[in-house]
């Protein structure tokens, strides 16, 4: 197990050093140096400005020297004049450039400086994050148990009246992106000029206070989607539970329907969406980009959308990594509770 | 002129009767549940001639009525289409309108079920989904969306206002608004209502599925070509190629789809000529996967193999050239086929949009088949085409891949829906294709800033949209259910 | 205040005295009078003496202390002088004051300066500076201060710094730093500009919002984290994207409290929803803000329904839709080179639709020239080529042209990509081949001076010349239009003397009418500048050019 968990950090980090390496050269290609220069200096600047703007940043130096200074394995950028250091990348806003080491990378711990935000990457990852945490938390909350019990009660009986109608029902879900769920909710149940006003189509207050009104649509748009295809999976899993051996022994047996479902056949039919509910984690960030936009909720899926969409690139390789360990972790977490949940498998 | 109201004079009757057989159909559905849950056993008896009988009971009776009401709900529809292709907006209002504009639809789809339902035995696969209701209904909802993007695309039938054309007056109008000058127009009334630029909504639904037709299931098409000639030979060899592929598809696996996208689907991308060099890559697969299927098949007769092969790689090698050269593309490699002989270019942001969304499902295909060919090759079949002496290609591609059809055909429906909500997300963030362009994602996008006001321009390509992508997966999970049969 | 006597006119400048009396003759209106005469030097109070009038009043009284929330984006700080967004200067506005302000009725305003004068010809200035003015580090505001802010706003050389371009008249265009002995301390109270050549726009220059006055100790790039200033509040929280506060700096005496300027409110709350005008709408359905940036469009009757309180005024905010006429397409050729297609462009265009599908009908129709009623010297009689699509068409055929695949370039927001849209769709109707591109806001000022075809939305400013001498005038940094013509360079610089009315007149029109000829843009609207507030509110105005002035904000007492 030991040895497994060992080899399986290896490839994370592997992983996520080709990831960021990869995020790294597309957002150091130069039309989008470019972009960035105009965002930080004026948009309405001149060619050779940019140029010589990227040239006192140290932009313009070859990719592999630039991608080692971030990771902190290259010193970082200085530029002298006249024989004095007048900019250093180490020197965030704040420290003098004499205070400032010369490695700064990630492994020293710097994640960088946002140049969208005006702070410390670390930092708006942590407070972002955080706000995200808040929300999926919500969402598991709600979307487990709902696919969960929708999941068994559809398996339970295959091919029944509430088979068909609760497997329709998660195939609507499924079908339903969070785009068009969430402008549907907003403008039923809370839009101030059609409809009942019950909720607040904007979760900017549940960022300090988290009330009924103000969360209740995001999370539900998020769960909807996601609550499909877990529920499917239940049932896929409780059907074929329901028809093995012991089940059937038990019901020759004579012992209540009631009793099989829950004594017997519920634990082994959840091994099954366990492992998709983790796996379910990093794929329902798409959503959560989605209804953070949506509902003007500043969590990381909105800090992705800002720092990708002006090419803000030490914050968008620190969103990377982050989405990149979390994808890694929670395949790693449901292959172990794979192993634990299941007897029958026993990994070396 | 009058504004339209939704069903005009053949609401006047046909309204009541919808709404009591929804009614009944809503009642009798809630009760067939219930009743599913309270008596649990059906009683059975044995005749004195030794053959059993089952009394229908309570639960019996509300199933039937639960059936027939369900009848009566598809009878009042299909009356609502017949009436509304006869008389059209004159006689049916907006829905009158819209049936009749769908005339060409309608014709196909019950010419194509009712040919399918005849010959349904000698069909296969496909003739097996239509004992499933749900993939019958899953089939009708996708066909009537591929008619509806066919003659909409190719005959330029079924919408009656250009997609572009903006009319003053017309701008963010109620459905059933009639044109300001009736005379000129090609159609009195913008039936769905007009958008926030004044431009039909219908029209620019109709012209969206042209557009989410063409795109979604060819882009997904090619994943299935890159992720089958990667899939099959790392499941089959194994070892060092299987590891390194398996390590570049979690790669790719590994990154959220939407910071993915955001960092390819940017204008700047295009220019560094880089979602070139991904087609020039991508769109090979499809011609080597051709070249080695043909190739695996006719090794033993030169001669056939030699004329086919020739013939695949020519057209084939055209059409490759044609969508990876573009003329007007940034960087100069790309200009050197000769232009003549170029038969047509993808603008960028198209080419883009569609390259992203092969790179993105490819590695997922990739899996798929990677694990049906790992469980398929310890069959005997194999072993025996082993020993025959096979190729190892020929195996694959002859042997493992029909094998593997089953879920292969149940994933290409189910990923077409979900390319269609990708390519929706896309437009959400105002990324991709063309902005002024029709498709689903982009309306929808443009359509939800009012909507709190004026919800139409949003909530009409968000139902076409929905009905799509639910097509698909009633039609994926029919054909599951009935390839599970075999 | 209306009574001034004889002894004080004698003071106030001749060219104030002429204006008066071209007011009076009915040659100019009151707003170009008060732009005019304001910028000179003359007191607002007294401009309006001097034709017997008196400045509104403001209609209810503020009570003191009370919260704000402002709907605004909340964006990263940066030098003052490159600021490139209005909202920036709004936060800033807490604590960096400016030199003179500009006010909705056109009329210049001394505030960090006393008082100000011109010469006979406009080419040398006398700064006043307000005594009693203190940092909020306790040190004296001192003509030194003011002489060190306009050497750094004259820094031609230092990035995206655009004040160079409002204070062009004090620039050694040799060095692009300010010229030998333009800028002269003469005591502690008083600075002199000595300008290269005569400038009308100098004052309206520095009265923009990249004009905020700082420190000689502060660090420009680091506002927010070493807050020197002289204003009443300071910033104790800036969160970039999410939002910002300013609360009432309790250890400073700010000399607007003893000139009765105001600054009631105690704290003030910036939000930020992005861009998406339907979160302000959820905003204030949730009660979350008081006060929105800006409202366009359809918001502008949403926002009636919510029961809110409309501030409109019509300014000189505009959008160009303009053919660069340096432009080459891939086979380099010259597109807009031909007038004839520039023409047809601009004949096949309606701005009435554009204004009507582009931003709801809320502004009025323009003509093609940049000069609007809102500048004092608007010449009215000069109107665009007449709309004639059949016409326009003829005149692409005769260019060759009729074939021709225009792409047609926008930023990707509301009204200015409706406008964008409604332009594209007429050019289709007219018979041209449109390919409509939109890119989105972090893309689109890349290269916004050097798209072929694309449009631009300009911000208000006091004077006509002003925009032109910054967008037209041939090789200045803005000019996306490429268009360099020396006939109209020279009209220009005769325009920014001073002239009397009518000879001005003549200039202008002349002027509008080579822009109109030469097909340079089309300009279709000026959209009324419009904002909504909730009920009991004073202060919270729409200000026509954008301009920060928040210390007029307050709750209205009750």
């Amino acid at each position: 197990m030991g040895l497994f968990i060992l080899r399986r950090l290896g490839v994370m980090i592997l992983t996520a050093l080709c990831l960021t390496f990869i995020v790294f050269t597309l957002t150091n290609l130069e039309p989008n140096l470019e972009k960035l220069a105009k965002n930080q200096a004026n948009a309405r600047m001149t060619d050779d400005q940019v140029i010589s703007w990227l040239d006192n940043r140290g932009y313009n130096d070859p990719m592999l020297i630039k991608y080692g200074r971030w990771l902190g394995v290259l010193p970082h950028f200085t530029r002298e004049e006249d024989g004095e250091v007048v900019y250093s990348r180490c020197a965030t806003p704040g420290t003098t450039i004499e205070e400032a080491g010369s490695f700064c990378g990630v492994l020293q711990g710097n994640w960088g400086w946002s140049t969208v935000f005006q702070n410390e990457v670390l930092e708006i990852l942590g407070v972002r994050g955080w706000q995200t945490a808040k929300l999926m938390f919500f969402v598991m909350l709600v979307m487990v148990p709902g696919a969960l019990i929708v999941g068994v009660l559809a398996g339970m009986k295959e091919g029944s009246k509430l088979d068909r109608s609760l497997s329709t029902f998660s195939i609507g879900t499924t079908a339903t992106p969070e785009y068009v769920s969430g402008v549907i909710f907003i403008s039923l149940l809370a839009s101030p000029m059609i409809g009942p006003n019950w909720f607040v189509g904007s979760a900017q207050t549940a960022m300090d206070n988290i009330t009924f009104e103000n969360f209740t649509l995001p999370v539900l748009t998020i769960a909807l989607y996601g609550m499909g295809y877990i529920a499917r999976m239940t049932r896929a899993s409780m059907t074929e539970v329901m028809t093995a051996q012991y089940i059937r022994t038990a019901r020759l047996k004579g012992v209540s329907f009631q009793q099989i479902v829950l004594k017997h056949a519920l634990r082994n039919a959840l091994i099954a969406p366990f492992t998709v509910i983790m796996l379910q984690l990093p794929w329902l960030l798409n959503g959560v980009v989605i209804v953070e936009t949506l509902f003007n909720f500043k969590g990381f899926g909105w800090t992705l959308v800002q720092a990708a969409g002006n090419n803000d690139i030490e914050l968008l390789l620190g969103v990377s990594i982050i989405s990149v360990v979390v994808v890694l972790v929670t395949q790693l977490i449901s292959d172990i509770g794979y192993v634990f949940l299941n007897p029958r498998i026993r990994i070396a | 002129m009058e504004p339209l109201t939704w069903t005009g004079n053949m609401g006047d009757v046909l309204d009541p009767i919808l709404g009591i057989t929804a009614i009944a159909l809503l009642l009798t559905s809630v009760l067939a549940i219930v009743m599913s849950f309270a008596t649990t056993t059906e009683r059975v008896t044995v005749n004195p001639d030794g053959t059993i009988a089952a009394q229908p009971g309570l639960r019996g009776l509300t199933a039937k009525a639960q059936v027939y009401s369900l009848y009566a709900f598809l009878a009042t529809v299909v009356a609502y289409i017949v009436t509304g292709m006869v008389v059209g907006w004159q006689g049916g209002g907006i829905v009158g309108g819209a049936m009749q504009a769908f005339t060409p639809v309608w014709i196909s789809l019950v010419v194509l079920f009712v040919a399918s339902f005849y010959y349904k035995r000698k069909l296969g696969l496909y003739g097996k989904l239509f004992d499933s209701t749900i993939g019958m209904i899953g089939f009708g909802l996708v066909m009537f969306w591929v008619f509806t993007a066919f003659y909409a695309g190719i005959f330029d039938m079924i919408y009656m206002h250009d997609p572009l054309t903006q009319v003053s007056g017309m701008k963010n109008k109620v459905p059933g608004t009639p044109m300001p000058d009736v005379d000129a127009a090609p159609y009195p009334f913008y039936l769905l209502g007009g958008d926030n630029l004044a431009r039909d909504v219908f029209s620019r639904m109709v012209l969206g599925s042209t557009i989410v037709m063409q795109i979604a299931p060819l882009a997904t098409l090619f994943a299935f070509m890159v992720g089958i000639t990667l899939g099959l030979p790392a499941g089959y060899y194994g070892g060092k190629l299987d590891t390194v592929l398996s390590f570049m598809a979690n790669l790719i696996l590994a990154f959220p789809v939407i910071l993915l996208f955001y960092l390819l689907v940017t204008p700047e991308i295009v220019l560094t000529g880089l979602p070139n060099y991904m087609a020039l890559i991508l769109f090979i697969f499809p011609l080597i996967f051709v070249g080695v299927l043909i190739n695996s098949r006719y090794r033993t007769q030169p001669k056939t193999r030699n004329l086919y092969l020739g013939i695949a790689m020519a057209v084939g090698g055209l059409i490759y050239l044609s969508l990876v050269m573009d003329q007007g593309a940034p960087k100069p490699i790309f200009r050197l086929w000769p232009g003549g002989l170029d038969l047509f270019d993808i603008p960028g942001q198209v080419l883009i949009v569609f390259v992203s969304v092969v790179f993105v499902n490819s590695p997922t295909v990739f899996r798929i088949v990677r694990g049906l060919t790992l469980d398929i090759k310890t069959r005997d079949y194999v072993a025996a085409a082993q020993t025959r002496g096979e190729t190892p290609w020929y195996i694959m591609l002859w042997e493992i891949l029909p094998n593997a059809r089953g879920p292969l055909i149940v994933d290409f429906c189910l990923r077409i829906g979900y390319t269609t909500i990708l390519l929706g997300t896309l437009g959400f963030f105002g990324l991709g294709l063309p902005p002024e362009s029709p498709d689903w994602g982009t309306t929808i996008n443009d359509g939800r800033r009012l909507l709190s006001v004026f919800p139409h321009p949003a909530i009409v390509p968000a139902v076409a949209l929905l009905s799509l992508v639910l097509g698909l997966n009633l039609l994926a999970d029919g054909l599951r259910e009935e390839s599970l049969r075999d | 205040m209306t009574k001034h006597d004889v002894k004080n006119m004698q003071g106030v400048h001749h060219g104030a005295l002429m204006y008066a009396q071209e007011y009076k003759d009915g040659l100019m209106d009151r707003r170009e009078f008060l732009s005019r005469a304001t910028a000179l030097g003359v007191t607002t109070a007294t401009a309006y003496a001097l034709i017997g009038s008196e400045p509104a009043k403001a209609a209810a009284h503020a009570q003191q202390g009370g919260t704000l929330r402002y709907q605004m984006e909340v964006r990263a700080p940066k030098d003052p002088r490159t600021f490139d967004w209005t909202q920036l200067a709004t936060v800033t506005a807490g604590w960096l004051e400016y030199l003179v302000e500009y006010n909705s009725d056109g009329s210049f305003n001394p505030m960090l300066l006393e008082s100000w004068e011109a010469n006979d010809d406009a080419s040398v200035y006398t700064l006043k500076v307000r005594p009693g003015v203190t940092w909020n580090n306790g040190d004296p505001f001192t003509a030194e201060h003011v002489a060190f802010n306009f050497t750094r706003w004259a820094d031609g050389t230092a990035e995206g710094n655009s004040m160079a371009a409002r204070v062009a008249s004090l620039v050694d265009p040799e060095t692009n730093q300010a010229a030998e002995g333009a800028i002269e301390v003469v005591d502690d109270l008083t600075v002199r500009l000595n300008l290269l050549n005569p400038d009308i726009t100098i004052i309206p220059g520095i009265s923009d919002y990249p004009a905020a006055v700082i420190h000689p100790d502060q660090d420009p790039n680091n506002t927010i984290g070493q807050q020197l200033g002289t204003g009443p509040y300071l910033c104790t929280q800036h969160e970039v994207g999410v939002r910002a506060t300013l609360e009432r700096n309790t250890d400073h005496d700010w000399w607007g409290y003893a000139a009765g300027k105001g600054a009631y409110l105690d704290r003030i709350e910036f939000i930020d929803y992005g861009t998406d005008p339907s979160a302000f709408v959820a905003a204030y359905a949730a009660d979350e803000i008081d006060l929105n940036w800006e409202s366009v469009g359809e918001y502008v009757e949403l926002f009636d329904g919510l029961g809110l309180v409309r501030s409109e005024i019509p300014s000189g905010f505009t959008i160009v839709i303009r053919p660069n006429q340096l432009a080459t397409d891939a086979d380099g050729k010259v597109i807009f080179e031909d007038k004839r297609v520039r023409q047809a462009i601009a004949m096949a265009v309606d701005n009435e639709v554009c204004l009507e599908l582009g931003m709801a009908g809320y502004g009025i129709p323009a003509d093609n020239c940049h000069v609007g009623p809102m500048h004092p010297e608007h010449a009215p009689e000069v109107t665009r080529i007449p709309y004639d699509p059949e016409r326009a068409f003829e005149l692409l055929q005769e260019a060759g042209m009729a074939d021709y695949e225009f792409e047609l370039i926008s930023i990707d927001d509301d009204w200015r990509r409706n406008t964008t849209d409604a332009v594209a769709a007429q050019l289709r109707d007219a018979g041209f081949n449109i390919k409509r591109t939109i890119l989105p806001g972090s893309t689109f000022w890349n290269d916004w001076t050097k798209y072929a075809f694309s449009s631009t939305n300009w911000n208000h400013r006091p004077l006509g010349v002003q925009v032109l001498g910054l967008a037209y005038r041939t090789g200045v940094a803005w000019n996306e239009f490429g268009w360099s013509n020396p006939e109209f360079d020279a009209l220009l610089n005769e325009a920014n003397a001073i002239a009397d009315a009518d000879a001005r007149r003549e200039v202008m029109a002349k002027i509008q009418a080579i822009v109109i000829e030469e097909g340079v843009t089309i300009q279709p609207y000026w959209r009324s500048a419009i904002r909504h507030h909730k009920p009991g509110f004073v202060g919270l105005e729409r200000h026509v050019a954008d301009l920060p002035q928040l210390y007029k904000m307050g709750i209205a007492a009750s």
